[in-house]
């Protein structure tokens, strides 16, 4: 009866997503096909919450389902869905984020004229996103990848009248691109070597060769804005502020870590797999901190700060602990949610400001909207007990207490105080302070459509830590016992980074011209990875492809070597042999004679 | 916090202890009455519980414990709090004596050291 129970409410679930889509073909319009569409959303979450109860009470291992589904002949695609503790729990986060998402996207997109394509772009992707993270099979895990890539195109160009919107949009897709390379490597070593795409058949008790764990890596990376493939995701945030908070925090860029979590039995024993993800993530933590402690735009900083905690969730994975790693993506997908949400309400009522040099003062004017970023703020900083806690200090605490790469520590922990640096920073410069922005704006936050997805998240992001450690013991015993400043490590530098940001801002009331040195200009310039690789890689290209076309082809083939050069090999000669050309008929006739004489004479022989 | 590692480089490596070759002395050496560990949980009870293969280890009988007043006391997470402090406190056990270990075989490690240089001396006094 469980399974069965679990099986339909699941079924009901994706189902009632569905509807929406297809209502949608029928020749009738309905009433508010938004409102449609977000009530089908929260309706899906409340029944997800059965299949979810059922699962955890029962204490199942997981569910899987193989079909094939075959439209002609020779082709079949396995529609085997996989239901573990991973896609139970994930489901209901994510429609509860999507939910709160759409409720709030009413509001801040009522102006735009397509606003009902909008909404179903949102909720196509959220199938995708739910399709892959229920693949069992990795040609079906591709299908989503590919589709919630596909949506994060159209979601990012939404505005397409903007270049940059454009060319951010196509950047998303040149940087997944490359890292779908490595996702198709390690499916068709699968495919040639295992014969199997079943997740469960790909984790031999043998030892996996390298190549196609680092194929996953390569994945990861370029889905998820690890070090190196990172450009993406801050320029994505030329996209509206609900599909930054959709995509590019809670859900999409996941996918990548979720891969490596859902694939982690395949390289749980090859060492340099883990080390690579370690050490690439505690990289990509860095560097996205301190680029985000001198960004401007309230969203950049957000990015950032998401690309942080995504090298944080791969740093986990490199220590083994995916169930750790995925209970960050968990209570990452609250906080950050929120914090979007919060600053789509900021830059809607300060009619599309987005610097927070121009936003101050906004505690008085907008109350429950910087609450909520506070809260979010501290939930991100790891403050005890709320969301972040929970899983940020355990993967700190275990990172302390492993055997392991030194230096991925030390970057970690100084990318944990950074976090508190610039979340503080963006506190003080949007919250407090003098009002630096313009007088006439229209700032309005009564609206239930903007203030109940922000405070329902906010809820979330304090009790969800609290909840999903009552309810899920784990896999992985944790470390209970190390010394007191190893234990208090996260907390500390959090603290020493507070009071860093604390000294930084009254530096800054004294100071009258800010101060240019090379960390800031790094820090300013992102590190020069834009310029450096966007421009290298493809003048490179470029003037390869014009050597090939004019010197190769053009100069070599066609002039030096081919017609033209036989041609004048041609010439050469007959210059040369010219010149004997004298035209003399009677000298030609006296040669001939005087030949013919002496050949008689010589040949005759008496 | 990494102490053992710096000694192992900076310091004496002879009588520092490798984390990944523990132990390399008898375990009854100096401790007659020491008699080897004993899990209380069974095999068959672990693999009918499901319990992960990283957790069958000397504190599994807690866990089994814990898990049991899970299934029972769901949806109410808070009745088994004093099941997992329990089972903290004997994981925190566990590592203190594993801990003791490491710290028995340095001063044995120290003690063939000193036995090594008596020996020297006395060779080389006679």
């Amino acid at each position: 009866l469980d399974t069965t129970l679990l099986s339909s409410s699941l079924l009901l679930t994706l189902s009632t997503l569905l509807i929406p889509v297809f209502t949608q073909l029928l020749p009738k319009t309905l009433k508010s096909p938004t409102a449609t569409i977000t009530s089908a959303t929260k309706t899906a979450f409340l029944i997800s919450l059965i299949p979810t109860t059922l699962f955890i009470h029962s204490g199942t291992e997981h569910i899987i389902s193989c079909w094939e589904w075959k439209p002609i002949m020779n082709f079949k695609i396995p529609i085997s869905l996989k239901l573990d503790l991973y896609s139970v729990l994930f489901i209901p986060t994510a429609l509860f984020v999507t939910w709160s998402i759409l409720q709030f996207a009413s509001w801040y997109m009522a102006s735009d004229p397509h606003i009902t394509k909008f909404f179903l772009y949102l909720l196509m992707f959220l199938i995708a996103m739910l399709l892959l993270t229920i693949a069992n099979n990795m040609f079906l895990l591709f299908i989503g990848w590919e589709g919630v890539g596909i949506m994060s195109f159209l979601l990012i160009g939404w505005w397409h009248g903007r270049a940059e919107a454009n060319t951010a949009a196509l950047q998303a897709i040149m940087y997944n691109r490359i890292g779908d390379i490595g996702l198709m490597l390690s499916m068709a070593w699968l495919a040639s070597s295992l014969n199997t795409w079943e997740l469960q058949q790909t984790s031999p008790a043998t030892h996996l060769p390298t190549l196609p764990t680092l194929g996953l890596l390569l994945a990861a990376a370029g889905k998820s804005a690890q070090f190196g493939l990172h450009p993406w995701l801050p320029a994505a945030m030329e996209g509206p502020t609900p599909v930054s908070a959709l995509l590019h925090s809670s859900t999409m860029v996941v996918a990548g870590i979720f891969l490596l979590i859902r694939t982690h039995p395949m390289f749980a024993n090859n060492q340099l797999t883990l080390t690579i993800c370690l050490c690439l993530g505690a990289l990509s933590t860095l560097f996205a901190a301190t680029c985000a402690l001198t960004q401007n735009d309230i969203k950049k900083i957000i990015a950032f700060s998401t690309s942080s905690q995504l090298g944080l969730m791969m740093v986990t994975i490199g220590l083994s602990l995916p169930q750790l790693a995925f209970f960050h993506i968990l209570t990452h997908a609250f906080f950050k949610a929120m914090l979007f949400l919060c600053s789509g309400s900021i830059i809607h009522n300060l009619n599309g400001e987005q610097d927070i040099r121009k936003m101050g003062n906004l505690q008085k004017t907008l109350p429950t909207t910087t609450s909520c970023l506070t809260i979010g703020n501290l939930a991100l900083m790891g403050t005890p007990f709320l969301a972040g806690f929970y899983s940020k200090d355990l993967i700190i605490e275990s990172l302390n207490t492993s055997y392991l790469n030194t230096w991925a520590l030390l970057i970690t922990l100084l990318a944990t105080s950074f976090t508190a640096t610039y979340s503080l920073r963006m506190t003080l410069l949007t919250q407090t302070g003098f009002t630096r922005t313009p007088p006439t704006t229209p700032i309005n936050e009564n609206n239930p459509a903007v203030i109940n997805p922000i405070t329902r998240l906010a809820a979330g992001s304090i009790m969800i830590g609290l909840l999903i450690t009552s309810f899920i013991l784990p896999v992985k015993t944790p470390p209970m016992t190390m010394p007191t400043l190893t234990k208090l490590a996260a907390i500390t530098v959090t603290a020493l980074g507070l009071i860093l940001a604390l000294e930084l801002s009254n530096l800054t009331h004294a100071m009258t011209s800010p101060k240019r040195n090379h960390a800031s200009t790094f820090s300013i310039s992102l590190g020069y990875f834009n310029p450096l690789t966007h421009r290298l890689s493809s003048t490179s290209l470029l003037i390869s492809g014009q050597k090939i076309a004019t010197h190769l082809i053009d100069l070599s083939w066609y002039k030096k070597l081919g017609p033209e050069g036989l041609a004048h090999l041609q010439l050469s000669m007959a210059k040369t042999s010219t010149t004997l050309h004298t035209g003399l008929i009677k000298a030609y006739l006296g040669s001939f004679a005087l030949s013919i004489l002496v050949t008689t004479l010589l040949t005759q022989t008496p | 916090m990494g102490a053992h590692l710096a000694r192992r480089y900076l310091g004496d490596a002879e009588t520092e202890p490798d984390p990944l070759q523990l132990p390399t002395f008898p375990p009854r050496l100096g401790l007659p009455e020491r008699r080897a560990r004993v899990m209380v949980a069974t095999a068959e009870e672990l693999a009918r519980a499901q319990v992960p293969l990283d957790q069958r280890d000397f504190c599994a009988h807690h866990l089994l414990r814990l898990m049991r007043c899970h299934r029972d006391a769901f949806p109410v997470p808070w009745q088994c709090h004093d099941l997992r402090h329990a089972w903290d406190a004997c994981q925190h056990h566990d590592y203190v004596m594993r801990m003791k270990e490491f710290e028995r075989e340095r001063r044995l490690l120290q003690r063939q050291k000193r036995l090594r240089q008596r020996e020297v001396a006395a060779a080389t006094g006679e």
